[in-house]
């Protein structure tokens, strides 16, 4: 019966965000936030496995404020228990931050056979973070990972690579990042949802992690985002035949660049 | 004061959406054109708790609250008005039983029809203009242990396949007064249903005249007292119109949200169709409708899950959904031009629908006359 543990993130929903049309910077003012969509299938898997195997699963999750809006969602989807870590830092957390204080976390609240982290975030999609969460635990990592079962203390992993797949069968504890295609996220029902509020939430502080300030300094510093706008260049051959449409608009590929 | 959903409102919300766009948009176009009754649907809807979702947790329900009801409601709107009535209708029946039955009636009929087991239907209307008045007339005769019911109920949505009616009828045919609401199951002998009707919009949820042709039902079928049919169905045609205009404002939205995408791809004069004011219009229109409308809707929904009286507030926003709901169609339409006529888009659907959650029920102009009732 294994426990397992599900690293999610909770990122703005990329359809309520704008672009605006003067410097393409983002308006993110209205747009809501929702767990990223692979830590969506992250929870699903855990849940599943509980369903099947019985055991626990868990949720943890570092932020901004933001975080307590995700609680009732999470429980929603299956952890019985949620931990969540609020901390202004999560603001310009880059994969190494992230990852040092979800490892930190991970140590207090542990052991777990199983970590479960979506291949990438809907946000930043840097797939670093399960990798630098199996280094720093010194656990194994299995990353891309389409298929997952458990037996016992064994857990095997089919990973989809460029141009094949690979089977992986790992002695648990162990770390898994796992795909979009892997499951289809439960719609949690009405009843899960209100029960989610039963289910306990419990805030981690991080001044009680022990982590130093270097660990909550990003290397990564983002200094502008900015949206992209396909320009359209509307150009119309007008020749008189299909052929001499097409060597036009092969020229005109190929005076940009195209090959 | 605040006009926002609580967190848990909002995640039912969001559930609402996400169901509609796994089980509800794929089969939206089809259902409008084989008007087939989507079980598979339906039974989804139970799996969700969406069919108790307005029931206390005792009988199997969700006890999620009226403001639930109708975010939800909206929600499944956006993408097939039609299963928003079917599961509406439903909600009918199971909240009369619910209320008024007594312990045996709620024991065999609540949770079957929460669990989507059993479909209901509430059949209030007749082709005279007023329950019990009319040549065909749904008529309960008193006999040894029971009554006889003879007569018509007309425009009976989810007709056909229900299992279970919740039926209105006269025990005196010279006191319009003495309505009784009774339980029938379908599989009485005497009962059957006529044909179906084809209607404008709202395909999938059948529509049919339930015939009862002297139908012999015990006593314990009376739902709640003999004589008070009136009040349950004043109760729960109230509720059901708040649950209508969800269904429009649901409709609208979809329309609007529709015509803008277009506006942004579709190019005229070299530049989308968007940036010109006369569409902006068209769509700043529709889209105040719509956010005003959802305001008086939540707020009425409020005012029922806060047990106060909601019937004047529910008769506004009904009033103003009927003026404006056809507009929100017509003024959408207008921004996709001739290709939101087409029926390869689905703005005539959206057409059809919104007529159905605006005209059934209630003509246009009875709830200005409740209203003014109200106030002078």
């Amino acid at each position: 019966m294994p426990k397992c543990l599900v690293c999610y993130k909770w990122t703005l929903d990329e359809k309520d965000i704008k672009i605006k049309p003067g410097d393409l910077s983002l308006d993110t003012s209205r747009a809501k936030g929702k767990i990223s969509d692979f830590d969506r299938n992250a929870i699903e898997e855990a849940t599943l496995i509980q369903e099947q195997h019985g055991g626990a699963v868990h949720a943890l999750t570092y932020g901004t404020s933001a975080v307590k809006q995700s609680l009732k969602d999470v429980l929603s989807r299956g952890p019985e228990t949620v931990y969540w870590i609020v901390d202004n830092s999560a603001e310009t957390a880059d994969a190494c931050v992230t990852a040092n204080v979800l490892a930190a976390a991970i140590r207090k609240l542990g052991p777990y056979d199983l970590i479960i982290c979506g291949e990438g975030s809907s946000d930043l999609f840097n797939q670093q973070t399960a990798a630098r969460l199996g280094a720093l635990l010194g656990l194994p990592c299995v990353t891309y990972v389409e298929k997952l079962s458990v037996d016992g203390d064994t857990v095997k992993a089919t990973r989809k690579l460029a141009d094949c797949t690979e089977v992986a069968t790992v002695k648990g504890p162990v770390v898994v990042s796992v795909l979009g295609t892997i499951n289809k996220p439960r719609i949690p029902s009405l009843k899960q949802v209100l029960g989610a509020a039963k289910k306990p939430n419990k805030e981690i502080k991080i001044a009680d992690l022990g982590l130093n300030a270097e660990a909550l300094q990003s290397k990564a510093v983002h200094k502008s985002v900015k949206g992209f706008v396909a320009k359209r260049k509307n150009i119309v051959y007008k020749e008189p035949n299909a052929a001499a449409n097409v060597g036009k608009l092969t020229s005109s590929l190929a005076a940009e660049g195209v090959r | 004061m605040n006009f926002q959903l609580t967190e848990e409102q909002q995640l039912i919300e969001q559930s609402a959406h996400d169901f509609a766009k796994e089980y509800l948009d794929p089969i939206t176009g089809q259902l409008d054109h084989t008007v087939e009754f989507p079980m598979a649907v339906v039974k989804e809807l139970a799996n969700h708790d969406f069919l108790g979702l307005h029931l206390p947790i005792e009988v199997g329900g969700a006890g999620a609250g009226f403001v639930s009801y109708v975010a939800v409601i909206e929600g499944l709107s956006r993408s097939c008005a039609a299963v928003a009535s079917i599961m509406n209708n439903q909600a009918m029946a199971s909240y009369a039983i619910q209320h008024w039955g007594s312990e045996v009636q709620k024991k065999q009929y609540v949770q079957a029809l929460v669990k989507g087991e059993t479909i209901g239907a509430f059949a209030i209307y007749e082709h005279g203009p007023t329950p019990g008045i009319g040549p065909d007339a749904l008529v309960a005769t008193k006999s040894d242990g029971g009554y006889a019911l003879k007569g018509t109920k007309a425009y009976v949505r989810n007709a056909g396949v229900a299992a279970v009616y919740v039926v209105f009828a006269v025990t005196d045919p010279a006191d319009p007064k003495s309505l009784t609401a009774f339980v029938v199951d379908a599989g009485v002998k005497g009962l059957r249903v006529g044909e179906a009707l084809t209607t404008m919009g709202l395909k999938g949820c059948p529509v049919a005249d339930v015939i009862f042709d002297n139908v012999t039902v015990p006593d314990t079928a009376v739902l709640g007292a003999v004589k008070s049919g009136g009040d349950v169905a004043a109760r729960v045609l109230a509720l059901a119109s708040v649950a209508e205009a969800a269904q429009t404002v649901g409709i609208g939205q979809a329309a609007v949200e529709h015509a803008a995408v277009y506006a942004k791809q579709r190019v005229q004069f070299g530049k989308p169709v968007a940036t010109l004011q006369p569409v902006q219009t068209l769509l700043a229109e529709a889209a105040t409708d719509c956010y005003l409308a959802r305001l008086g809707l939540r707020s009425t929904a409020q005012l029922v899950e806060d047990g106060k009286p909601f019937e004047t507030e529910a008769a506004m926003v009904k009033s103003f959904l009927a003026r404006l709901g056809s507009k929100i169609l017509i003024d959408t339409c207008q921004v996709e031009g001739g290709m939101g006529y087409s029926e390869t888009m689905p703005l005539p659907r959206l057409f059809r629908d919104i007529a159905g959650t605006t005209l059934l029920d209630a003509p246009a102009d009875f709830p200005d006359y409740a209203i003014a009732a109200s106030i002078a």
